[in-house]
């Protein structure tokens, strides 16, 4: 079947690669900023620094979906036995990043490049529990968190205890995406079952332990109970439509897409963030060169550049809202005070740091995601 | 002989690898990965587990598409009967140049006007409360299985109202124009004699809109939360949230049975029809 859909691609591909240049394809997965990010910002940069590549963005679509895509694709040429992979650089989730090294899918090129040493934070290593050291550099990470218009919202709660207190005498006020509609609704649960449980420091760092999720039927019925005052969500564009329009008070949201959306004129300037205790999930983006790369030196030039303090001071903060892939502190110099104020608006960086939380490791997090179905949306 | 023969295989081959390949292949191997069992072997147990996870969103699935099915039908048989039995000429042309719109728009397309028009602070509701109909708190969003519904039926009604009117506008006039002397009215005849003669064409556009409307994705992920939410919307979840194919195959498998259903009731009915012909 795959073969059907990769010949004719191929084909479009060498035709369409110009006879001298070469052409490097970057595949992103992710929401539509991803691909804008990559076509109209990265792409022409790389241009302009290296005459005749062409760099062509591929979008697979948001979500962990979009990183399955990639994955179902650089496994298909893997076990076809393909000598060059048709993409050079890949844009992935957490989730698939681990799985992806596992089955030897990824170059491992982060120490060749000048910028790996400027990674710190820990997800460089490990994506949810698997190990992926030397194989991805993150391109930036994000954060959930409560959006709110303070022109309806009053006394806006700043715990899940008092949330779930909130909606009972707000009914229809919150709203969430579920978790089938896009990670912020997953991340919203994923928070809730970290603050009722007493798992969360197992389910962050492991070791998995399949009887946990026994303990989750209270917490998960109060979540069921809790569904009843809120709105369900069409989407992570779906709650901040209905934020813009008014139709509910308080919902869950990337803060990035937040500001991106507020600075679109999408979301009423007076909008707030809040992260509620004990904290909400946040996640990187990486940049990962696929094991057989047709053009891997450009491909690790290109990810070099991306993940220079330049590109992360212009591209990823001022023009993008994501907080940085690499370390803050060599980003001094390279950004104007204002911009990096308002990253930090709502959000203080001493509030990142303590209530920011990683998602759990894989067999967690499909247990929540499975417990969720079956316990709640069911 | 035998030249003409292998000449007509020739013709078929095509044709028949790309059935093959592109529908007898994947049915088989959805099948196939429906019915193995986690452990090794064949077992229920995918089935299990989407029962499990799922029994209220494949009631949920059944309900709307049954629903919009019905609806589609009969607002169908009134445009195309319309169509045929309209007395005012200005009415029939405009009604015959707008219906077919929604045709040449993609579901995702619709999906996303419907998000913007059906939304509690939606146009539709802006334009009510500005005419004074309605105070801006007693509008309400239909963006739940109602926007499902309604784009549903918008999207489907304009190909059943196509085959029907071409169905009717090939009806013997005569009989309809008969029973209008006789003194029946204009609805008596298009559900009398009208629509009992155009009954099959109706069949096959109605199974049609049943099977495609229970296979798109885009519109209940776009219009509605996602609890409940269709089968669609769960199979793409159990395989970009999992990687569960298997699961998500029985899922598909339910599905071809909701689709087998109509499929028979479709058959028995066009072979009865048949055999009513031949005697």
């Amino acid at each position: 079947m795959r073969t059907f859909i990769l010949v004719p691609t191929l084909a479009i591909t060498l035709v369409a690669a110009p006879a001298s240049g070469q052409t490097i394809n970057v595949a992103t997965a992710g929401d539509e900023n991803m691909v804008d990010y990559v076509r109209d910002y990265l792409g022409p940069l790389f241009e302009k620094a290296h005459r005749g590549v062409r760099v062509v963005a591929v979008g697979t679509g948001p979500g962990d979906a979009g990183s399955q895509k990639i994955y179902e694709k650089l496994a298909a040429q893997k076990s076809a036995g393909v000598a060059a992979w048709d993409f050079d650089v890949i844009v992935i989730h957490q989730k698939i990043a681990g799985q992806m090294a596992g089955a030897q899918l990824l170059a491992k090129y982060k120490d060749d490049i000048d910028t790996g040493k400027l990674v710190s934070r820990e997800t460089a290593a490990n994506a949810l529990g698997a190990d992926v050291s030397g194989y991805v550099m993150p391109m930036f990470h994000s954060q959930t968190a409560l959006a709110y218009n303070p022109d309806i919202a009053k006394d806006v709660p700043s715990s899940y205890a008092d949330l779930a207190e909130w909606v009972k005498k707000n009914p229809k006020k919150f709203g969430y995406n579920g978790i089938k509609g896009g990670m912020s609704g997953v991340a919203f649960v994923t928070g809730w079952v970290y603050a009722f449980s007493s798992d969360a420091a197992k389910m962050m760092k492991g070791p998995y332990d399949a009887a946990t999720k026994a303990a989750w039927g209270n917490l998960l019925g109060q979540l069921k109970d809790f569904n009843k005052s809120v709105v369900i969500t069409p989407g992570n564009a779906g709650t901040l439509d209905m934020l813009n329009r008014g139709e509910i008070a308080v919902g869950p949201v990337w803060v990035d897409m937040f500001y991106t959306w507020m600075a679109d004129g999408k979301l009423p300037p007076s909008m707030k963030l809040k992260l509620i205790t004990p904290g909400m999930p946040g996640q990187p983006m990486y940049y990962a060169v696929p094991a057989k790369a047709a053009n891997a030196k450009l491909a690790e030039t290109f990810v070099a550049m991306a993940t220079s303090p330049e590109v992360q001071a212009e591209g990823i903060i001022k023009r993008f809202n994501w907080y940085p892939g690499i370390d803050a502190k060599y980003l001094e110099g390279k950004l104007d005070k204002a911009a990096w104020n308002k990253l930090f608006t709502d959000i203080s960086p001493e509030e990142l740091a303590t209530k920011g939380q990683p998602f759990p490791i894989t067999p967690y997090f499909n247990d929540v995601l499975e417990a969720y179905e079956k316990q709640v949306a069911n | 002989m035998s030249a003409s023969r292998s000449a007509g295989l020739l013709l078929v081959a095509p044709a028949l690898v790309l059935v093959m390949a592109l529908f007898v292949y994947p049915l088989t191997y959805s099948v196939v990965s429906a019915v193995s069992d986690p452990a090794g072997g064949v077992g229920a147990a995918n089935f299990i587990k989407a029962f499990e996870l799922y029994s209220g969103d494949i009631l949920y699935t059944i309900f709307i598409v049954v629903i919009s099915t019905i609806l589609t039908g009969l607002v169908s048989i009134a445009i195309a009967g319309y169509l045929t039995m309209g007395e005012t000429p200005w009415l029939v042309s405009g009604l015959a140049w707008l219906y077919r719109w929604p045709l040449f728009i993609p579901f995702i397309v619709a999906a996303q006007c419907m998000r913007t028009f059906l939304a509690k602070n939606g146009i539709m509701n802006n334009a009510i409360v500005a005419a004074g109909l309605l105070e801006p708190d007693q509008t309400i969003s239909l963006l739940d299985w109602r926007g499902i519904v309604i784009t549903f039926v918008w999207k489907q009604v304009p190909f059943v109202a196509m085959l029907l009117a071409g169905a009717m506008a090939s009806l013997d006039r005569a009989t309809i124009e008969a029973a209008r002397n006789l003194g029946a009215s204009r609805l008596r005849c298009l559900v009398e004699i009208g629509v009992p003669q155009v009954a099959q064409t109706l069949m096959v556009g109605l199974v049609l809109s049943f099977v495609t409307m229970l296979s798109v994705l885009s519109v209940p992920m776009m219009v509605a939360g996602s609890q409940p939410t269709m089968l669609t919307v769960d199979m793409a979840f159990r395989i970009n949230a999992y990687g569960d194919y298997p699961v998500a195959n029985a899922l598909g498998v339910i599905s071809y049975l909701m689709t087998a259903i109509t499929a028979w009731f479709y058959l028995r009915y066009s072979l009865r029809q048949h055999r009513e012909t031949l005697t």
